[in-house]
């Protein structure tokens, strides 16, 4: 008995949990709660637009009002594509398009060929055809024929009706296009899951090694070209080329020449290697009362600092600047290295305390004996490295994406009822409906013309239009 | 450039935008009168003006051989060339040379905007010297084109359904009681409307408005001219038919450029996510305009929406936001 009851108990449990289950797929099915989705991933990604993302705590507490900057801190607004708030939508808008995917698009089936009632579907018309029924209905049987219908004829109670369909393939675009963005996400996965990426500087003379694959970039030289361009509002020093000339050596142990410049990357082991910064580091010599101390071991690059030894106080090598001007000493327009010099800022631990533009070749003295100077500069060019084995099945995706909205957009599945009987006043009456899976305003025209050459084609004398064909709301 | 190569692209230029202007008055005027006459001369107007625009493009590539799309003049230049050009194709093909005014209006501001970008011909900086450039941005600008002229549409769709409320909640005893002068045929007065149209004009979905303006009311008359929402909501969901696949392509050509120039196809840039955004609100559109109760006025806010948020993307993350589309000049 007390067995019975714990089963009957259990069934009941799980009646219950079934339901639950299928309110809860009704939901994440139901095209409102989707959009609803859609809205919350649009408003999340443009807050990542107008926010800038990615920066230092400070950056936001220097830049915001202090309740909007704790904010962004907090809900992770300086990072949003990659906070759980962001991914989690994304999760359950894929959730919603499975549930939807699953339970609406695929169990879609064509509509079966039942009889209708013409008048009763908004898009309708009557045709009156001074002709024998069997001749119209086979002339028309041609007519939708020769248009790309499909035509079927069924007979109900002794009433033979045709049925006309066209693009019935297409009402699967939305299947596709839900594919297609599933094949995305997985290609996307297969990223996080498999793929790495990163970047490097490397002096020119120098190597560096990828350090996920091992492969070597031994850089040659590196070059670039800016020229001057005369535009309505002045010179503009307009970047034209950046270039690498590298010794690469992948897995193989062989080095292979490679040109590595903006657009154009190399690949070494399947992992591309692309150029994307340059720069010129230092070559700093310090001194103490005229005698060479331990200063930078090693060029500096811009951002990047030392501490001079017993002092507490750093210097940080703040930028280059190509041309300084002479007459006013200040850093001129020209970007390339004319007359150069660099800037650099002392700090007294956190804080700063000064700056100064010290042309290159030239000392700047620091106080207690110590003097600076920026000996040479030493062009270095950065890279981006990147293995995605998920790029092929997200450009698949795209496709199909792309393919399913085309399907969608531009072949409209749709069906013709016609009904042919002959008239009490002598003749015969052609009914037409029509129906497509977007409602009637969209087949409103086509529906005319077909109306229209369907009257040219049987050469009505008497065309008899009963109760105007009437436009509904889908 | 020489001066004579310059004097062939300024008189393109002024030919360009003097007939946006021109055709944008003419059809505007036509908007608002509905002479055939004065739509029988802005077309043709809008028409010189798009090809002037056009081929002053080309021009640009032929004399300097620089693609002229590598700054926001090009760009917007050909924004307000593709934006007259699909208004042109939906009108010949839809009859909906009511547009042309406002359409017109809004190319003549962009292309007037465009110019005070225009600093002249200038090389195309490394990461913008890619094939990519050629396919990838006219996509993606001709979308952003067809999302102005379907927000046009859907502007006209909320200004009718809008006076057709205010006409429903103010009861027709107001005007009925001002009603003078002749009264006027609205079928025959409808842009789309013709004898044996029967399919058109057998449903009344603003019957307020259809009744004040059988009672004399000249706005509810002119509004009663325009076409019907169900067309209007048609032509606004075939346009963006046509966006919509564009800004996909658009951003999946930007992904595989990216791709090859940065390192991902994906950054996370403000102009990636910015369009990402305006394809969200698209692809909302798209959805909610399979729900019966859903489409009309919601639709064509939505669709406004969208195109604010184009705009957004397009012009406001070039200017205000830097990120690695900051081209600018």
């Amino acid at each position: 008995m007390e067995a019975r009851s714990r089963n009957g108990l259990g069934a009941s449990a799980l009646a219950s949990l079934h339901e639950s289950w299928d309110d809860l797929v009704r939901l994440f099915a139901n095209v409102t709660f989707g959009v609803f989705l859609l809205a919350v991933w649009a408003v999340l990604t443009l807050i990542g637009v107008v926010i800038d993302q990615g920066k230092d705590p400070t950056y936001y507490a220097q830049n915001y009002a202090p309740p909007l900057a704790r904010a962004i801190l907090r809900l992770d607004c300086d990072n949003i594509y990659h906070s759980a708030a962001y991914i989690g939508i994304l999760g359950l808008i894929l959730c919603s398009m499975a549930a939807a995917t699953f339970t609406k698009v695929i169990p879609r089936r064509i509509p079966r060929l039942n009889p209708v009632k013409i008048d009763a579907i908004p898009l309708h018309a009557k045709i009156a055809v001074d002709e024998p029924v069997d001749a119209v209905r086979e002339r028309l049987v041609a007519f939708f024929s020769q248009r790309g219908w499909q035509v079927r004829k069924r007979e109900f109670g002794g009433t033979e009706w045709a049925f006309a369909d066209k693009n019935n393939w297409a009402r699967r675009g939305v299947l596709v296009a839900h594919i297609g963005f599933l094949i995305i996400a997985i290609g996307t996965t297969i990223y996080w899951a498999k793929g790495y990426s990163g970047q490097f500087t490397v002096l020119s003379g120098q190597t560096a090694t990828i350090p996920e694959s091992g492969a070597k970039i031994a850089l040659q030289r590196f070059a670039y070209r800016i020229d001057p361009i005369r535009t309505k509002s002045g010179i503009v020093y307009q970047p034209i080329d950046y270039v690498s000339n590298a010794t690469v050596t992948g897995r193989d142990g062989v080095g292979r020449q490679a040109v590595i410049r903006v657009n154009h990357p190399y690949d070494v082991d399947g992992v591309d290697v692309y150029q994307s910064t340059y720069g010129f580091a230092i070559d700093f010599q310090l001194t103490k009362d005229g005698r060479p101390v331990a200063g930078p071991d090693h060029p500096l690059k811009e951002g990047e600092a030392f501490i001079v030894d017993g002092t507490g106080r750093s210097i940080q090598y703040a930028r280059f600047v190509g041309t300084i001007d002479r007459a006013t000493g200040q850093p001129g327009l020209d970007p390339r290295p004319n007359d150069p010099g660099v800037v650099i800022q002392a700090f007294d631990g956190d804080q700063p305390v000064g700056s100064a533009l010290i042309p290159l070749g030239t000392a700047v003295d620091l106080g207690a004996g110590y003097r600076l100077e920026a000996a040479r500069y030493i062009l270095y060019s950065g890279f981006q490295y990147r293995y995605d084995p998920g790029i092929p099945v997200v450009g698949i995706g795209s496709f199909v994406l792309l393919a399913g909205l085309c399907i969608s957009f531009y072949f409209l599945p749709a069906r013709l009822f016609v009904l042919v009987r002959e008239r009490a006043e002598g003749g015969t009456e052609v009914g037409i409906a029509a129906t497509t899976v977007r409602g009637y305003d969209v087949f409103e025209e086509r529906f005319g013309e077909i109306v229209a050459a369907l009257r040219r084609t049987h050469g009505v004398k008497t065309t008899e239009v009963p109760a105007a064909a009437a436009l509904g709301t889908a | 450039m020489d001066p004579t190569r310059q004097s062939i692209d300024q008189v393109l230029l002024v030919v360009g935008i003097s007939a946006y202007i021109t055709g944008a008055l003419v059809l505007l005027a036509y908007f608002l009168t509905r002479r055939p006459l004065l739509r029988t001369i802005g077309m043709p107007i809008a028409t010189i003006g798009c090809v002037a625009q056009i081929l002053e493009l080309g021009a640009r590539w032929w004399m300097t051989g620089v693609w002229p799309l590598t700054n926001l003049y090009g760009s917007l230049s050909m924004f307000s060339a593709m934006a007259v050009a699909i208004f042109l194709i939906f009108a010949v093909k839809y009859d909906l040379a009511f547009l042309g005014g406002p359409v017109l209006a809004a190319a003549a501001i962009a292309l007037g905007y465009a110019t005070t970008w225009n600093e002249g011909t200038m090389p195309a900086v490394p990461a913008l010297q890619s094939y990519w450039i050629k396919i990838h941005v006219p996509i993606v600008v001709t979308s952003y084109a067809a999302f102005m002229v379907a927000a046009c549409v859907s502007a006209i769709y909320l200004l009718k359904a809008g006076m057709e409320r205010r006409y429903a909640s103010r009861g027709l005893r107001g005007v009925i009681a001002t009603a003078g002068g002749p009264k006027l045929d609205v079928s025959m007065n409808a842009y789309a409307a013709t004898a044996d149209d029967m399919l058109r004009t057998s449903r009344d979905e603003t019957p307020a408005i259809t009744q004040a303006a059988t009672a004399g009311d000249g706005l509810a008359q002119w509004l009663a001219g325009l076409p019907t929402l169900a067309r209007l909501d048609v032509m606004q969901y075939r346009i963006i038919a046509v966006g919509l696949p564009l800004l996909s392509l658009g951003i999946i050509t930007g992904a595989m450029w990216a791709k090859e120039a940065w390192g991902a196809y994906w950054q996370w840039d403000p102009k990636e996510t910015a369009a990402l955004a305006s394809w969200i609100i698209y692809a909302m559109y798209m959805h909610l305009h399979t729900r019966p109760e859903w489409r009309g006025s919601r639709t064509a806010w939505i669709s406004v929406i969208g195109f604010i948020s184009i705009m957004f993307c397009y012009l406001g993350v070039n200017i205000w936001i830097s990120g690695l589309h900051s081209y600018k000049m």
